[in-house]
């Protein structure tokens, strides 16, 4: 298993490597720069442009900027005048070396910019995901216990529409019914909230932050606990009818025992496997979600980076989203051999 | 597991309990009432509006830090951090004719202090001169390659030396996008467009920055130490960020909001009858929605060697102006918001030149299409029969082009202008691109830079009261070379580039004059094709008075004036 | 009454029938016309798909503005009301509908090709072929899709190729049906390696059966039940990957109409003409639910327990 492992992640090193070279390529192959959307002037004058070309380092030839964003290039001569304060070389140190580089448009560490939004990114996706398995496992179970139910068939059909639901569309409506039509009774004030994580300048309560989650997580966790549910109930289909419980139950065990000790344990192998992929969501978070609901998050930062063509937020994103990609799928497979004991790698 | 059984009931009461008490008990604390919100579509990149420009800078930028001056809604710029303004009366501003240079002399007000109680001083002029001069950090500010020097007099007084007649000199260190930064608390090193205090300033304005939740919102709070006494009026104001369009408008009519800034039309049409919602709507504004019609072939940069087929020809430009009803796209699309202009010299001061209004005339625009050789084809479009540029038999077809992210409005207005162009027989075929690839530079693919197109169209504009830095590389023969300005409609006319050099006075007359012979010049060559400038108007609360939208500037110009309504 | 002489079969013949016999096609039918949410997916799909069909034959243009009727909400005349150009949205909508048919379609024929194509190789081959087609499929999908999607388009949207040019629709088609083979490829794979296993394989092999016609008339047909279950879903999800990419204003363009488009157009109107939002979401909701029904019933139809590999074997 350990060498299942370090042969995975060994191969990992070089799979990021290639789609390092694959994102800078596509990046900079997107017609168009960052110099375009510069703010709404749009247009800058000539000087301007080329002062910015040389401080984005958009001077260089492609091949010398991806090696700049790789190792840097502080030992590289780019002539900061010693007037300011400058030594004459650079400043970047390159990513290998944790620096992500500097965001075009606000000329902040990305690594800071991330750093700002990612724990709002992970705060929703993962009260959004733990309430969809809270109410997916559950829904799954019971549906597939009491197999063509009136239950079954409501949760089934729940799901199909769950999943039929374009989650931006959703956020909108839910928006118009909750905050432009409903009031509080007791206040008069919208029932919930527009968007933001808190009130600001209020002081913190649970409550508050629980009304401004309410929406987005409900319009977050709907296509998940569609998808779980259908997904749960089908695997514990297959589980239930399996010989060997048609053997536990023939041997006398209850009903609950069979059920909730035999099937659901084998039933949950592959849902914590798929769980275990859809891990880098919380990271990449949801663009729509965020947009709508003005959550300050990864999704949104990435959609803005890419309209303005914010390459280093662009590169960033890119290649953490996959390294979590990698390390998930990872994940899935020793947990699936952990928790599957048929199951062996060499 | 076997706790499963109880997990879902258990999860459903606590679910109902917990809705219960937040919808109940928690709900919003008011806010103390001197407290505003004002809601943008994205964060403001930095406190310094000179780098991006995206207007969210310069919101609060002019609400912690001051510039020497500002410009009022109707254009007059009055002092600010300067005692007076330099003029050739008062002896500050001294012209040498023969060399053709000019020195100005500042007096700086001697109250202004830093928040942390330091005075603000000619040093700190100084000191952000030579930030922004800098090559690698600074920035290209308008003005800033005719300075040859800024010199200290006095810890209150300095002298900029220009080498050139400059008459945008009074903006040349304040307005709408400059102020001065504090020299001991700011660090050089870090360059005039990265460092730190450009995302945590000491302010000498009226508010401070209080936090700053990225993304999320930016709290101010009032400056004790402002210069003005009794001002600012407000104690906290709020920037909120919330990208979302019905959602900010949504937020005004609730009243969670209390000042939308640059309400769009179709924003101001929605709350111009709610009760709560006022709008203060600048008489004109700086953006002006024009056809560009590339005078070379497409892809190319020369319109002498390779004249665009279709547009080279100048009654071909005249018939598609006559062919526009400009009044029906503003009407409809535009809410009735948006003014028809004619002409780039439509606001004060220089919008005496009194171009006729060109008349919407389809019969006309017919008969000059015919005229310049294109008769209509069989399936209605045009065919080239002895026209200028174009091979014979070539149809008329081309495509529009417009810049995909400013909304639908745009859209719309592209819509109905390939309609009429339609009417008299030309097909215009509607594309729309994004601004990061239209506006690129020629190396990265930019459709502009490059001629990569026939025609596109959007709103473009000068800020401020001067137009000629607008017009020099807009309309300039160099600014026709891909990547050295923007005459992306590569007009190239000697008369026009002399006319730029006579506007280069400081005498006002003779800069009217040379401005409305260049109003004639386009106004019969039409490089551009102007249509009508789009709002520029600020929806605010009842709650509040003294907000002024101010296209010269921006809303929060007046900051320090914003007061509660009685 | 002689009794007719049983014609001599070969081999192969035989191996056919055997064949046939464990995976009749009618049973698989009658499997699926009991299953009522397929049968009233069927339904509402082909309700769908003959509405668009019949949108030419609105008297309203799906693209010419008509400004006196802007905004109206919807009436007689105008069953859906207008939008913000006089357009009467529900031929507007019906015209999305078929460029939002159009782009699924597309998807799921470039992800059938490419994806089955790689992974009937990759499963019937073996060795290191089969290492180096699911390292790239595994690369693939280690590609974060949304935030490459929206890369990729702005890419391709200005490349000025004969079937890209300024035609969005091949060019988002391509865009996601790039990012969506891999599942195929592993589901056939999965498929071809079980198959390939079989009985009847080593007999035709041994009888001296191309390749091609072990693929092709053997193996093939028994994969066909998860291809096509698949496919099902894989158009869903390309209908709402198109309607999210149009709605970021990475996907289709103005002034073609797409359900994903009429939705962002609507964005800002939502609040005072809600109907701008409700119908085309309506619609995307009611293509996507009738046509995962289909799938599960399909699903059902073929027999799951065959070949339907669970997620992380093989």
């Amino acid at each position: 298993m350990g060498q299942f492992i370090l042969r995975r992640l060994l191969q990992a090193v070089g799979i990021m490597f290639l789609l390092s070279v694959l994102f800078f390529a596509l990046v900079n192959l997107a017609p168009g720069g960052p110099l375009a959307g510069y703010g709404g002037a749009r247009r800058l004058p000539p000087e301007q442009v080329a002062m910015l070309k040389r401080q984005l380092g958009l001077d260089k030839p492609l091949p010398v900027q991806y090696m700049v964003w790789l190792v840097g290039n502080d030992w590289m001569k780019v002539g900061t005048s010693a007037a300011v304060g400058g030594t004459g070389y650079g400043t970047r140190r390159g990513i290998l070396r944790g620096d992500f580089g500097f965001s075009f448009q606000t000329r902040q560490p990305v690594l800071t910019v991330i750093n700002d939004r990612l724990p709002n990114t992970i705060y929703l996706m993962a009260v959004t995901l733990l309430v969809a398995l809270g109410l997916a496992i559950p829904a799954g179970i019971l549906s597939a216990v009491k197999q063509y139910s009136f239950f079954d068939i409501s949760v089934t059909t729940f799901s199909f529409a769950g999943q039929a639901i374009p989650d931006f569309w959703l956020g909108l409506i839910l928006i118009i019914v909750f905050y432009a039509w409903l009031k509080n009774p007791l206040s008069g004030d919208s029932l919930l909230p527009s968007g933001g994580i808190l009130t600001i300048g209020a002081p913190f309560s649970v409550g508050d932050a629980v009304r401004h989650l309410i929406l987005p997580v409900a319009t977050g966790a709907l296509g998940w606990i569609a998808w779980y549910s259908r997904f749960l109930r089908s695997s514990m289909l297959d589980v239930i009818h399996q010989d060997y419980l048609r053997t536990a139950r023939a041997k006398g065990l209850s009903e609950r025992l069979v059920i909730y000790k035999h099937a659901l344990r084998n039933a949950l192998i592959p849902l914590v496997t798929l769980f275990a992929l859809d891990l880098p969501y919380i990271f990449s978070g949801a663009v729509f979600v965020e947009t709508i609901f003005a959550w300050p998050g990864m999704g949104r930062l990435y959609y803005q980076a890419a309209l303005q063509r914010d390459y280093p937020i662009l590169m960033a994103v890119l290649i953490i989203g996959a390294a979590l990609i990698i390390l998930s799928n990872l994940l899935a497979d020793i947990l699936y051999a952990v928790l599957d004991p048929r199951i062996r790698y060499s | 597991m076997t706790s499963n059984r109880f997990l879902k009931p258990l999860a459903q009461v606590s679910l109902l309990v917990l809705l219960f008490a937040s919808l109940v008990g928690c709900g919003q604390a008011k806010t103390s009432s001197s407290s505003i919100t004002v809601v943008v579509p994205e964060e403001p990149p930095s406190f310094n509006a000179v780098i991006s420009d995206t207007g969210y800078d310069a919101l609060v930028m002019h609400m912690t830090l001051l510039g020497m001056t500002g410009i009022d809604p109707q254009g007059n710029i009055y002092p600010v951090l300067a005692t007076e303004l330099p003029t050739q009366d008062n002896g500050d501003l001294v012209v040498d004719e023969q060399a053709g240079t000019m020195d100005v002399t500042w007096k700086m007000r001697k109250d202004v202090v830093w928040a942390d109680g330091k005075p603000v001083t000619a040093d700190d002029v100084l000191f952000t001169y030579e930030a922004v001069k800098d090559p690698t950090n600074g920035f290209a500010i308008p003005g800033l390659d005719l300075v040859t020097g800024v010199d200290k007099i006095d810890d209150y007084t300095f002298r900029v030396h220009f080498s050139a007649i400059y008459p945008a000199y009074l903006t040349f260190l304040g307005g709408r996008q400059i102020v001065i930064w504090p020299k001991h608390y700011c660090k050089p090193e870090q360059g005039y467009t990265n460092w730190d205090c450009g995302r945590n300033p000491l302010s000498d304005g009226p508010y401070t920055l209080k936090e700053w939740v990225t993304g999320d919102h930016l709290t101010f709070v009032r400056n004790p130490k402002y210069f003005e006494p009794g001002k600012p009026k407000i104690d906290q104001i709020i920037v909120r960020v919330v990208p979302d369009a019905s959602v900010r408008e949504t937020m005004m009519r609730q009243g969670d909001a209390d000042l939308l800034m640059w309400a769009t039309e179709q924003v101001a049409s929605d709350l111009k009858n709610v009760s709560n919602v006022k709008l203060s709507i600048s008489p004109t504004s700086r953006w002006v929605m024009r056809l560009f019609i590339n005078l070379a072939a497409k892809g190319a940069t020369d319109p002498e060697a390779q004249p665009n087929p279709f547009f080279g020809d100048v009654r071909v430009r005249q018939a598609i102006r006559a062919a526009i009803d400009v009044d029906k796209i503003t009407s409809s699309v535009w809410y009735g918001y948006a003014q028809p202009v004619w002409t780039e010299f439509f606001r004060p001061p220089y919008n005496t030149c009194n171009i006729p209004r060109p008349k919407y005339d389809l019969e006309a625009a017919k008969a000059l299409l015919d005229q310049a050789g294109w008769v209509a084809g069989s399936d209605g479009i045009r065919v080239c029969k002895g026209c200028q540029y174009a091979q014979e038999g070539d149809r008329f077809k081309f495509e529009l082009l417009t810049y995909s992210e400013y909304g639908d409005p745009l859209i719309q207005t592209q819509q109905l202008i390939g309609e009429m162009l339609k009417a008299v027989g030309i097909q215009a075929d509607l594309t729309q691109a994004q601004g990061s690839v239209i506006w690129a530079d020629a190396a990265s693919g930019g459709i502009e830079q490059s001629g990569n197109f026939n025609m596109d169209l959007y709103d473009d504009g000068y800020a401020g009261i001067d137009p000629s830095y607008f017009l020099s590389y807009y309309y300039s023969s160099a600014a026709a070379e891909p990547d050295q300005g923007w005459n992306v409609v590569r007009f190239k006319n000697a008369e026009f580039d002399s006319l730029l050099d006579q506007a280069n006075t400081l005498n006002q007359q003779d800069r009217q004059t040379a401005f409305c012979q260049m109003a004639q010049l386009l106004d019969q060559q039409l490089p551009q094709i102007l249509l009508f400038t789009t709002l520029n108007a600020e929806a605010y609360s009842t709650r509040l008075a003294n907000i002024e939208a101010n296209l010269n500037s921006v809303v929060s110009w007046n900051v320090a004036d914003w007061a509660l309504a009685k | 009454m002689d009794r007719p002489i049983p014609q001599k079969k070969n081999v192969l013949d035989r191996a056919n029938e055997l064949e046939e016999v464990s995976h009749p096609s009618s049973k698989i039918m009658h499997r699926f016309l009991r299953h009522p949410g397929a049968m009233a997916g069927t339904i509402i799909l082909a309700l769908l798909v003959l509405a668009i069909l019949l949108g030419s034959f609105s008297p309203y243009s799906s693209v010419n503005s008509n400004v006196l009727e802007r905004l109206q909400p919807p009436s007689w005349k105008h069953p859906m009301g207008t939008d913000a150009l006089g357009r009467d949205l529900l031929t507007r909508i019906l015209y999305g509908g078929r460029i939002s048919l159009a782009v699924g379609l597309m998807v799921v024929a470039i992800t059938i090709v490419v994806g089955v194509t790689a992974g009937a190789v990759a499963g019937y081959s073996g060795g290191w072929l089969d290492n180096l087609l699911m390292r790239i499929t595994d690369a693939a999908l280690t590609l974060p899709s949304l935030l490459v999607l929206i890369l990729l388009s702005a890419i391709l949207r200005q490349v000025e190729l004969p079937i890209f040019e300024r035609n969005s629709v091949v060019t988002i088609a391509v865009v996601i049906g790039m990012l969506s083979w891999m599942t195929f490829a592993r589901l056939v794979r999965a498929a071809f390696l079980t198959l390939r296993e079989m009985d009847y394989v080593t007999a035709s092999r041994s009888l001296g059966a191309s390749h091609l016609r072990i693929i092709v008339n053997h193996i093939l047909p028994n994969a066909i039940g998860p291809i096509i279950v698949e496919s099902t879903l894989q158009l869903g999800y390309a209908i709402i990957e198109e309607s999210g990419l149009s709605f970021l204003g990475f996907g289709i363009q103005q002034p073609t109409p797409s359900w994903g488009n009429l939705l962002s157009n609507a964005q800002e109107n939502f609040v005072r003409y809600p109907w701008l939002a409700i119908f085309p979401g309506l619609m995307i909701f009611l293509a996507i639910i009738s046509v995962n029904y289909i799938g599960d019933g399909l699903r059902d139809a073929f027999d799951p327990y065959k070949f339907m590999g669970k997620v992380g074997e093989v």
